[in-house]
């Protein structure tokens, strides 16, 4: 494997129901109130649930799509000419009009254009990072921007709630006994990755960075993951071993966990798979049962997150909780937000086709 | 497609992958793609998993793949428009007020079928799926080349699909000339050399 600095991140904005921009998104998973309300965006009627975390008068992907790009090539303090040197990757659902969409959000943001667009379902902007920052260490590109967007529509929703994935409770709980299944969330974020040379260049913001990755897939089923968490172990060994981190330097885990039954079980066995005890002792929580899931965007928006609670040094609150799951024997962040021991955080994504991915970010 | 799926090409690529089996969809004496348990309506999963399957036979000769190979391959599936034929029925059935069938839930994104191809086989290696910008084989040898530099994947099957907006369950008619083509597919083994 090749060696490399890591990716620094410059930029973030990011938007949910918690709010619109990043200190909302602290605020919001500090606060530990779940963000779920009753469908209004369009006809739940005949769902057999109708509550997600929407953020009101939110307005069309497209749009908010440029607006965060905006905002965070701004937080970057980039300029025309460093905005014109970087491209996009860009995460949404798949459809035929997904690359139009791409070409035009790099020409409306005067980006270099769109280099890749993700449909890899909940894994597709945690795999767009992860390329990011390959990209940017293998030397191809100074700077890249990853942006990811989903807004809560009726035809993801309608399919959900067909697939009996969608919590009847209308609560999140991941990790926790009686847990029912996830709700949906909107979420568009963007990111301003940079390599070190070019941040200290210019003399950018430095909030964290990428310093690890690793993406693998279970080889088990075309929609359940490995119950023994094979595929996402072997991610996040990935990302240690890129970083050059020990498991005991890791502070905090932003960990998949929809709050399905199956899944969050198989991520805990994952972590004991790749850290043995040890995995029992990392503060874990999962902010899905705060902002929803937010499917191809999930994966930047948890990243936003995970980055600003361990700058601030304080970790956000496991929401939904019922009591424990002896299939899930981890250190879940209760009651109250818990002080960051370390400034290295894990992010972890799994989706469908048995893909996973661990992001491994440190706090600058 | 945007780029003829038709050729995969030989000698070694920039990223110092070759090509160690291909296939495609339809092939002669094709009709319709073998029917997939778990997968309906659509012929969009039914013809990935068939090239897939058609490439890695080539390559391997039967399921799965040998180890350590296998847990090291990847699964990169590149199409601009993904299932078209499953997401509009879906949209038509929500537009009128109906329920969509619950299998629609497990295949509404690419993963699925790349995911059934994995299991199938055995291959642990990175599964993404992107929507080619400009030539689809070009963006899945890039994706794939970066696979391998960056050490999550030593081989990669890169499959390009596109499907006709028409083409629902009617499957494939091949080789008919003059016909209209439907749904096709190429599928590339890549690796760096003889790993196995």
């Amino acid at each position: 494997m090749a060696e490399r600095p890591g990716a620094q991140i410059t930029g973030v904005h990011a938007i949910s129901a918690l709010g619109r921009g990043a200190e909302a998104q602290l605020a919001g998973v500090l606060a530990g109130t779940p963000a779920f309300r009753p469908v209004g965006r369009f006809d739940t009627a005949a769902r057999r649930v109708a509550v997600a975390a929407t953020l009101p008068e939110t307005g069309a992907l497209a749009d908010e799509l440029a607006d965060a790009v905006d905002v965070a090539c701004a937080a970057a303090r980039l300029d025309p000419g460093d905005r014109a040197g970087a491209p996009l990757l860009l995460a949404a659902h798949g459809g035929a009009g997904v690359p139009a969409l791409a070409r035009e959000l790099a020409r409306r943001c005067g980006l270099a254009g769109a280099f890749r667009v993700y449909t890899s379902a909940c894994v597709s902007a945690s795999t767009a990072v992860a390329d990011a920052a390959a990209l940017i260490g293998r030397g191809d590109v100074d700077r890249i921007v990853v942006a990811a967007g989903y807004l809560v529509e009726p035809d993801q929703y309608a399919l959900f709630d067909a697939g009996r994935a969608l919590a009847t409770d209308g609560a999140v709980r991941p990790f926790s006994a009686g847990r029912r299944g996830l709700l949906l969330g909107d979420g568009v974020a963007a990111v301003v990755l940079e390599s070190a040379e070019a941040a200290r260049r210019r003399d950018a913001p430095r909030l964290a960075s990428v310093l690890g990755w690793g993406r693998a897939g279970d080889g088990h089923h075309p929609c359940q993951p490995d119950p023994q968490g094979r595929g996402l172990a072997r991610a996040v060994g990935a990302a240690l071993r890129r970083a050059g981190i020990a498991p005991e330097e890791i502070g905090y885990v932003n960990a998949n966990a929809t709050g399905t039954g199956f899944s969050d079980a198989a991520e805990a066995a994952a972590l004991r798979l790749a850290w043995g005890e040890h995995a029992g002792r990392v503060p874990v929580s999962s902010t899905k049962a705060l902002h929803g899931h937010a499917l191809e965007a999930s994966g930047l928006l948890e990243l936003v997150v995970t980055v600003l609670a361990v700058r601030h040094g304080k970790l956000p609150v496991n929401a939904g909780w019922l009591g424990p799951d002896e299939a899930c024997p981890l250190d879940v962040i209760l009651d109250a937000p818990r002080r960051a021991a370390t400034g290295y955080a894990l992010s972890l994504n799994s989706a469908f086709g048995g893909a996973n991915t661990a992001l491994l970010v440190g706090a600058a | 497609m945007t780029g003829e799926p038709d050729r995969a090409g030989a000698g070694t690529s920039a990223d110092g992958l070759r090509v160690l089996a291909e296939a495609r969809w339809p092939e002669p004496g094709d009709d319709a793609p073998p029917t997939l348990p778990g997968f309906v309506h659509s012929t969009f999963s039914p013809v990935v998993a068939a090239v897939a399957e058609r490439c890695l036979t080539r390559r391997h000769g039967e399921r799965p793949a040998p180890q350590p190979v296998g847990v090291r391959t990847a699964v990169v599936l590149v199409s601009a428009a993904g299932d078209r034929s499953g997401a509009d029925h879906v949209h038509a059935t929500v537009a009128r007020g109906g329920r969509p069938g619950p299998l629609f839930f497990f295949q509404s994104v690419p993963n699925s079928v790349a995911g059934h191809v994995a299991a199938r086989w055995g291959l642990g290696g990175p599964v993404v799926c992107v929507a080619p910008i400009g030539d689809p084989l070009a963006e899945g040898m890039a994706q794939a080349g970066l696979l391998r530099y960056d050490g999550d994947a030593d081989e990669t099957l890169l499959i390009m699909i596109e499907q006709v907006p028409e083409d629902a369950g009617a499957g494939v008619t091949a080789g008919t000339p003059g016909d209209a083509p439907g749904t096709r597919a190429l599928a590339v083994l890549l690796g760096g050399g003889d790993t196995r």
